[in-house]
């Protein structure tokens, strides 16, 4: 379970180069990346965050996993608060991340058992579990051979065998069907409705992307952001209902473009 | 205990990385085994020719025919006289020929016996170093033939010949015999150093800016272990490298001492297991501090590219700070000791030359590699988490 609460952060954005006299320095922007971000991921859902790029997907999921600290709002991981208690709650999350770098001199095994130590497991728990995320995920053939040279689908099953191989109650992706094939999203899907199943554990599922398609075929909820806010949330019949459109892609737009710049006038005035 | 082993697992991790970093890894053992024998064998190859052609004892003189009494002093003293090749000049400009010549004039002999003093020139090329080391000896050869002649012409007078030496002149040489070689092993200590610099180098980048230009940091982070942790294990793989190049580089040393080919260096150069133990003390924590800064270095740049170009700051001040013994000729200054680099290359060459250390030479420098590396390793793990994100 995972709960968002009026999440807030800006960053300092670098001075425009060439706008900026030598020797002196340029006055530093304020980017606003998140500005009221709430989420609340139940256990045994599929919860999707749904944005335009640039919406603050990224950023919110890095802070809820205690890379980036937040000007403001509160994060927990069942009940665990990430801002005080930052190892309890990483240890309770399996975060796939945007970067997901593996070792290219070591085997998926190693780049998988690897995780699983730091986690905290002995070595032969983590084996075991390696072969079992390998078979889930259909890459039993890949876990003896180095990184090196995997495809970007390949790439990616390793990034998340090695995300889950502490079996974590909550899974937080990151755009995970960036650059998959057809036959690789498909394979996904069936892994996360797997882990979502009282079979699977029944994880709590937090999904982003910004691939309509994506949320409505996979998701239970959905939180639409847009400039740094949540502006909807519900469940994808839910969210037709409430714009009165009937492709979700019409009421995305809606939610997103629409609204997300009458709650910006609403917030100046 | 949890702390412990995920900072041997993140070690463990690193080593099996690196090993397997074949080519790299290879590139550094071997220039760091090859080092000390090939250093030797240059110096002594060096020394050998020089030695041998002090033995043969050869002497050129260009217009031989000219002075047969020099000759004939010459060749008295048991010294080979050789005709010099007529194109000697361009010979010892492109040091095709290791000697001095002796230029005789076409008068020589019946100036020598009116007593008008010929003059004879003594042609050398100081660029062309064998023959620059050989000219004392010439000049000495021919101030013996002028006091012989002008002894004998005293005598005939009546006169002793000691009334040209109003005062008898003896060198001593204060240098022992390790002092002296430590002239021409003075460069060890400065190229085992560099040695252990560029073993960590590799090491330390691909663990920092290596990871951050992967995209694998960011991952590794979310990992529920303190950033401490995680540099801890990594500083020790990095750190372990180092020491490893370290201890080769000193061993090679034992066994290529046999290898010397020259007599006098063999019994100048001694490097024995007292050397090996010392040299050890002072690079093993140097090779950890170095690690430890490496890492402080790259960890800020985000590729490895980017790593290099910042840690010529620091390979730079290692090539640097050493010369500081050379071109300060006021000796050593006990602040010496406290400048990394300098310290460690001021006491191994201490070491070479065969001086007793105490303690406190020791402990100094161990202290100061202490707080560099406990500084460093705080700076990475203050950063780990926030370079994370790109």
């Amino acid at each position: 379970m995972i709960r968002i609460e009026h999440l807030a952060r800006s960053f300092q954005a670098p001075p425009a180069p060439g706008k900026s006299m030598p020797f002196k320095r340029a006055p530093a922007t304020l980017v606003q990346a998140v500005r009221d971000v709430n989420l609340f991921a139940p256990n045994g859902q599929i919860t999707g965050l749904l944005g335009p790029n640039g919406a603050g997907k990224t950023t919110t999921l890095r802070m809820l996993a205690g890379l980036i600290k937040p000007d403001a709002g509160r994060m927990t991981v069942d009940d665990v608060d990430v801002a005080r208690d930052p190892l309890v709650a990483l240890a309770r999350l399996g975060v796939l991340s945007d970067s997901r770098g593996l070792y290219p001199r070591l085997t998926a095994r190693e780049n998988i058992v690897y995780y699983g130590a730091l986690q905290g497991m002995t070595r032969d728990a983590a084996q075991e579990r390696a072969e079992s995320l390998a078979c889930m995920l259909d890459m039993s053939a890949l876990l003896e051979r180095r990184t090196e040279g995997f495809s970007q689908g390949e790439r990616m099953k390793t990034a998340l065998a090695r995300a889950l191989v502490h079996d974590p109650a909550n899974i937080v992706l990151d755009e995970p069907t960036n650059g998959l094939d057809v036959i690789a999203t498909r394979a996904l899907r069936d892994s996360l409705r797997l882990l979502r199943s009282p079979q699977g554990g029944s994880k709590c599922i937090v999904f982003s992307t910004h691939i309509m398609q994506e949320v409505e075929r996979l998701c239970d909820g959905v939180v639409v952001v847009a400039h740094g806010r949540s502006v909807a949330e519900g469940t994808v019949a839910e969210l037709l209902a409430r714009t009165g459109k009937t492709d979700f892609e019409e009421a995305f737009v809606q939610l997103a473009f629409v609204s997300a710049e009458l709650a910006e006038q609403g917030a100046v005035a | 205990m949890k702390f412990l082993s995920v900072a041997g697992t993140v070690f463990r991790k690193e080593i099996i990385d690196s090993l397997r970093d074949k080519r790299t890894m290879l590139v550094v053992l071997v220039s760091g085994v090859l080092l000390g024998p090939l250093m030797l064998i240059a110096l002594s190859s060096l020394v050998s020719t020089l030695e041998s052609h002090a033995e043969k004892r050869e002497v050129y003189v260009s217009g031989l025919t000219h002075g047969p009494s020099l000759r004939n002093f010459l060749e008295r003293q048991t010294w080979v006289v050789k005709e010099a090749p007529a194109d000697f000049e361009a010979r010892l400009r492109e040091s095709r020929l290791g000697d001095p010549v002796v230029l005789l004039p076409a008068d020589f002999e019946s100036a020598i016996e009116h007593g008008e003093a010929p003059v004879v020139e003594v042609v050398s090329d100081s660029a062309n170093r064998q023959s620059s080391s050989a000219l004392p000896r010439v000049l000495q050869l021919l101030n013996g033939f002028n006091r012989e002649r002008a002894g004998l012409t005293l005598a005939t007078r009546g006169v002793s010949g000691a009334v040209l030496e109003s005062m008898q002149v003896q060198e001593r040489d204060l240098a022992s015999t390790q002092t002296r070689s430590a002239q021409i092993t003075g460069m060890l200590p400065f190229l085992v150093m560099l040695a252990v610099l560029y073993g960590a180098l590799n090491a330390a980048m691909d663990t920092t800016a290596g990871e951050r230009e992967r995209g694998s940091l960011e991952p590794l982070v979310m990992n529920p272990a303190h950033a401490l942790v995680l540099v801890l294990g990594k500083w020790a793989a990095v750190a372990s490298v180092g020491m490893l190049v370290a201890l080769l580089n000193c061993l090679s040393f034992l066994p290529a001492q046999w290898l010397l080919r020259s007599d006098a260096l063999q019994a100048m150069f001694q490097f024995g297991s007292r050397e090996v133990v010392l040299f050890l003390l002072l690079l093993l924590p140097f090779a950890a501090a170095l690690s430890a800064l490496l890492m402080a270095i790259s960890i800020v740049c985000k590729s490895v590219k980017e790593a290099q170009a910042s840690a010529t700051f620091l390979v730079l001040a290692i090539s640097l700070l050493p010369l500081m013994t050379l071109f300060n000729q006021s000796g050593d200054a006990p602040w010496h000791l406290w400048v990394p680099a300098l310290a460690q290359n001021t006491l191994m060459t201490r070491v070479i030359k065969g001086e007793d250390l105490t303690l406190l030479q020791f402990a100094v420098p161990f202290l100061v590699c202490v707080v560099l590396t406990v500084a460093a390793l705080s700076f990475v793990s203050y950063h780990l988490r926030r370079t994370s994100v790109k």
